[in-house]
């Protein structure tokens, strides 16, 4: 998913800080060894508790997370990603969380972003894509996926016509926001999102962060509906 | 023989009449002449019965004799000779007491068989329903607890009153029948329901297991292989058939747009080197057998023959309007570059939108990489083009 990361802004900063959390050794070793050069993992975990004590050691830039973490004491219907952002995402304003999926569901990944993560990106993109993704969420910028800008165009009711009538408002998306996800959703990385709209490309990812506090923040019914009956996954 | 669906009480009468060519009428009194000798004809009438099957056909059989208002009647006319016989039996006749045991016992059968009908064989019949089956119950219940009560504190009791107890005891324990159709069914459903539910915690408990395994190394493989290569997307369409059938359940797939283009996805995806994003956005009333779905299915199998790599396809159903995008990151093509002879973009999807009422555009991709084809199909055409096909 290329398209959901080339929100990297190709300035490689000083290396980003990651901590891995994944229950499979399997998938942190080949993702670790996948990385690029400018990504430091500092640290790795593979449940809720470990992922708690390890974030709060390495104090990284990013959180690389599984959404579905073992741990004890998660509560039902939450997933241990979400549960690890909440246990230490206020205590450490200055990491970031990028949620890692198995599934490319977007409705698997709302709770996790709900609880906080700057994005996702499926476990089955490439290391480069990874590292440009982390890159971008260290750069305090959303990630955002085809997939998810889909579900989101879905939940807040974009396809019949709801818009938001004033900027501050969370349970529908402005116009612009719409235009910029529905081109997110059409494959576009973000620099062709801000040619298409004859926008910068810095003003393509104020909306797409925008779009993010509002899938975080707002009471749509549909959104804790869709995070609620997706339990499984 | 077939029994017709539409019938008076069995429709085992009618379905003998139509195979034998005989008129009904005669049927029938055959059937009673010969229950006269020791019951065979009712014996053959319960075997037919039970072994002929219905009409083929779809509606569900309606029977026209209210049969469960007649056992109830049967019933009251049995319990009343047997109140006539006891006269009798008080008078001293002592063979009257097997006519008068045999008297009340027929008339509880027959309430329970009448609350057995109702339960069982006029539950499903449109015409009467649980209104009807509920009348049955209690009219059949009043009958035997009057003959209960009528019984252990009749005359009969104080000259027999082994026999009366043995029948007051038949009479209650009719009662208890009459409402067993319930039971049976409640049972019944509640056996189905656990069975159910066995199946959907063991269905999550594979579900759950995979998911932490194999779709994990499956995952990993994919981020190992690169993204087009040959592994990978085995891989990829490996993994979305074990996630359809773990996730989806036995619920068939609904054909809609969205669901019929993402199929089309996935077979592309085996076939040629490319990785196809489908996203579907609002409620698609589009038919999978369209005309749009036709035309976007012709661009996606020119954007995976001609630009492989990564395609996006979106797909927005909006009250108004549905619209598809298909977008590669090929070499692109300009529409004036192609061949006149070559029909593949000009007929199958611009041309073919044209005809149906929506508009399609093929265009370079943003930032002149790749190609975008876009289609459009208002919404009130919808209506039409379902009523065509």
């Amino acid at each position: 998913m290329a398209d959901a990361s080339d929100a990297g802004r190709g300035v490689p900063a000083a290396s980003v800080r990651v901590v891995i959390v994944d229950d499979h050794s399997i998938f942190r070793s080949g993702l670790k060894a996948d990385l690029d050069a400018s990504i430091e993992v500092v640290g790795e975990a593979h449940d809720v508790e470990s992922a708690v004590a390890a974030v709060t050691d390495a104090a990284p830039d990013v959180v690389l997370l599984d959404v579905h973490l073992p741990g004890v004491g998660v509560p039902s219907g939450a997933s241990g990603g979400a549960e690890v952002i909440r246990r230490v995402g206020s205590s450490m304003p200055g990491t970031r969380f990028l949620a890692l999926s198995v599934s490319d569901k977007a409705e698997d990944v709302v709770g996790v972003i709900r609880a906080g993560a700057r994005g996702y990106i499926t476990k089955g993109s490439s290391g480069a894509d990874v590292s440009r993704a982390v890159q971008a969420v260290a750069g305090g910028d959303a990630v955002f996926s085809p997939k998810l800008a889909g579900f989101v165009l879905d939940a807040f009711g974009a396809a019949v016509g709801e818009t938001a009538a004033a900027s501050d408002e969370l349970d529908r998306l402005s116009a612009r926001e719409q235009e910029v996800m529905r081109l997110i959703a059409r494959g576009y990385a973000y620099k062709e999102v801000a040619a298409e709209l004859f926008i910068s490309t810095k003003t393509v990812e104020t909306h797409v962060s925008a779009v993010l506090r509002k899938l975080q923040l707002s009471s749509r019914y549909e959104l804790t509906a869709w995070a609620n009956a997706r339990r499984l996954l | 023989m077939i029994r017709p669906r539409a019938c008076v009480a069995t429709g085992v009468a009618a379905g003998m009449a139509e195979h034998l060519g005989w008129p009904v009428t005669v049927v029938r009194l055959a059937f009673a002449a010969t229950s006269l000798a020791a019951g065979a004809g009712l014996l053959l009438y319960v075997w037919l019965w039970a072994l002929t099957p219905w009409a083929p056909g779809d509606e569900r059989p309606t029977r026209r004799a209210p049969v469960a208002w007649l056992l109830v009647v049967a019933s009251t006319l049995s319990l009343l000779g047997a109140w006539v016989v006891s006269a009798w039996v008080l008078d001293g006749d002592e063979g009257g007491l097997r006519w008068w045991f045999g008297a009340v016992l027929a008339g509880v059968g027959l309430a329970v068989a009448s609350g057995a009908w109702a339960g069982f064989v006029d539950r499903p019949d449109p015409e009467r329903g649980p209104r009807h089956e509920l009348a049955i119950r209690l009219s059949a219940t009043a009958l035997l607890a009057i003959t209960a009560v009528a019984l252990v504190f009749g005359d009969v009791a104080h000259e027999y009153p082994v026999p009366t107890f043995a029948a007051a005891l038949a009479a209650v324990l009719g009662i208890g029948l009459v409402y067993a159709p319930t039971l049976v069914t409640a049972w019944r459903d509640l056996a189905d329901e656990r069975t159910k539910r066995i199946r959907e915690e063991q269905r999550s408990e594979i579900a759950a297991h995979l998911h932490d395994s194999v779709l994990q190394t499956l995952a990993l493989i994919q981020n190992r292989a690169g993204a087009s290569s040959e592994v990978a997307r085995i891989a990829r369409a490996q993994e979305r058939e074990l996630r359809d059938w773990l996730f989806d359940g036995d619920t068939p797939a609904d054909s809609d747009l969205g669901t019929d283009l993402r199929d089309f996805a996935a077979a592309l995806e085996i076939d040629y080197p490319v990785t196809i994003d489908v996203v579907v956005v609002g409620e698609s009333r589009e038919r999978a057998s369209g005309e749009v779905a036709a035309a976007a299915r012709e661009a996606m199998l020119n954007a995976a023959r001609h630009a492989g790599g990564e395609v996006s396809v979106y797909v927005e159903s909006s009250p108004e309007t549905v619209e598809v995008f298909v977008r590669d990151r090929g070499e692109g093509f300009e529409l004036g570059d192609v061949p006149g002879d070559r029909l593949g973009v000009r007929q199958s999807i611009i041309g073919r939108m044209r005809r149906a009422g929506g508009s399609g555009e093929v265009r370079r991709g943003a930032g002149g990489i790749g190609t975008e084809v876009r289609l459009r199909f208002p919404a009130e055409r919808l209506g039409a083009e379902a009523g065509r096909g």
